[in-house]
């Protein structure tokens, strides 16, 4: 697992991820806060074709046997997946940015992003330093209802007929909204967004991105791994403080010791090299658009840097899962937990969106209210 | 509409706004409240160095029919968008 070719793979992943989401300006939570605040569906309409394409790519790679249910990501079931969720949409609303648009922003220059991924790795620490020794026992067992996680794959139908199905009704649904024609034409304008050279383009279409990341996400599911987030976030935090304290720290905390399980040793593995090349991957892609700038966020935004990336660095163990591994991994391998957890960080984001940035919410607005 | 660079540089604005260091959803907002102040027919821009905000709020104006995205202008990694108020 640990060779050079590995490291070397998940590099590229990286980079291609990153690359991807500055390409789109991908962010969770807009796809969220704009919807329901201004009736913005654009990334939205991204998040729901990255959904479709991880369903159909991992029935695909079940159905030909390119992997295994074992492989499939799905965590158990509990109390903690809407908790979790709910805490980590509001940490991210206020941040400003979900896990994945963290690390692209960091990339593009943006100091501010720096801060929240260092209080979301913060975050992750403190679950871990909770956990054990009293969280475990406390808060997490009484809350999380079954032993394992299930994924609807495991009901034993041919693996392709629930990913038609539900891919089939959001297909059908958008076909009533906007007609054959006018969902053809989306298609279209999705594959045909181009101006003279795609690489110093500053935008592409969020639904042809949100396609590739779905190949791509597929791809790593294949080869390397489920993608993932804050799980490589929080090993990153345990290679820290073992470089500060000694590697007994990790060792002796049950949570970090189990992070590193599979691992050799207290160290970087493949998974946080692909984090890490995510932040190479998005700066390519803004320099080569000119879209890089060292960008230098007001005093005034920090405690809600520092605040929203730590609650988001709880609630990611806490879930567990960020927005991306939940949402391509986790409803790829039709992860019951994991759609509880998407509720539970939609309805985050809307409570933050009203209630603390104090938005119009205009999607419930009648036309004549809303102008 | 959408404007060149030079004739976007030509107008007279009415109101400018200051989004630099700022990611949404401040940015949006900052644009949605200088739109509330403004005057039907006026000229508001908002300069910012968050990229996406040049999608977020052209996009945000026009479907809530609050304004009319002029044009962007993107000079020294600051974008300066141009709304007229409807």
């Amino acid at each position: 697992m640990f060779t050079i070719e590995v490291f070397i793979l998940a590099a590229v992943f990286g980079i291609i991820y990153g690359f991807l989401l500055q390409k789109a300006d991908f962010c969770f939570v807009a796809s969220v806060r704009d919807f329901v605040s201004v009736k913005d569906s654009r990334i939205g309409k991204g998040v729901l074709v990255l959904m479709a394409t991880a369903m159909i790519g991992w029935g695909l790679a079940l159905t030909f046997g390119l992997a295994s249910l074992g492989q499939v990501w799905a965590v158990p079931i509990g109390l903690n997946n809407l908790i979790g969720g709910i805490l980590f949409g509001i940490g991210m609303a206020i941040a400003g940015s979900c896990a994945s648009g963290a690390l692209y922003r960091s990339g593009m220059g943006y100091l501010q992003f720096w801060i929240v991924i260092a209080a979301m790795i913060a975050g992750n620490l403190l679950f871990a330093f909770i956990y054990d020794p009293w969280g475990q026992e406390a808060v997490m067992e009484p809350i999380t209802f079954t032993e394992n996680g299930f994924s609807l794959y495991q009901l034993g139908l041919p693996f392709m007929t629930l990913p038609l199905i539900i891919v089939g009704i959001m297909i059908l649904i958008v076909v009533k909204k906007f007609g054959v024609s006018g969902f053809l034409q989306g298609v279209k304008n999705s594959f045909t967004d181009w101006e003279k050279n795609p690489f110093k383009q500053q935008h592409w279409d969020v639904r042809f991105v949100a396609f590739l990341l779905g190949i791509t996400a597929t791809i790593q599911f294949i080869a390397l791994s489920s993608i993932s987030v804050t799980g490589p976030e929080t090993r990153i935090g345990g290679v820290i403080v073992s470089a500060i304290f000694g590697d007994q720290i990790v060792y002796n905390n049950l949570y970090l010791n189990n992070m590193f399980a599979a691992y050799p040793a207290v160290g970087l593995g493949p998974e946080e090299t692909l984090v890490i090349f995510i932040v190479v991957g998005a700066f390519i892609s803004s320099v080569l658009s000119k879209s890089f700038k060292i960008r230098f966020p007001k005093a005034k935004r920090l405690p809600s840097a520092i605040g929203g990336g730590l609650l988001m660095g709880v609630a990611s163990r806490m879930a567990p899962g960020c927005n991306i591994a939940n949402v391509v991994a986790g409803v790829g391998g039709l992860s019951i937990a994991s759609v509880i957890v998407i509720i539970g960080m939609m309805i985050g984001v809307f409570l933050v969106t009203k209630y603390y940035f104090k938005m119009p919410i205009m999607l419930f607005y009648r036309e004549k209210d809303a102008a | 509409m959408s404007l060149s660079d030079q004739e976007l540089k030509e107008l007279k604005i009415d109101h400018e706004l200051d989004g630099i260091g700022e990611v949404c959803p401040h940015t949006l907002n900052i644009a949605l409240d200088g739109l509330k102040k403004a005057s039907s027919g006026e000229i508001v821009v908002e300069v910012t160095d968050h990229s996406i905000a040049t999608k977020t709020i052209p996009a945000a104006v026009k479907m809530n029919k609050l304004a009319e995205h002029l044009g962007t202008v993107k000079e020294s990694g600051n974008y300066t968008i141009f709304l007229r108020k409807l």
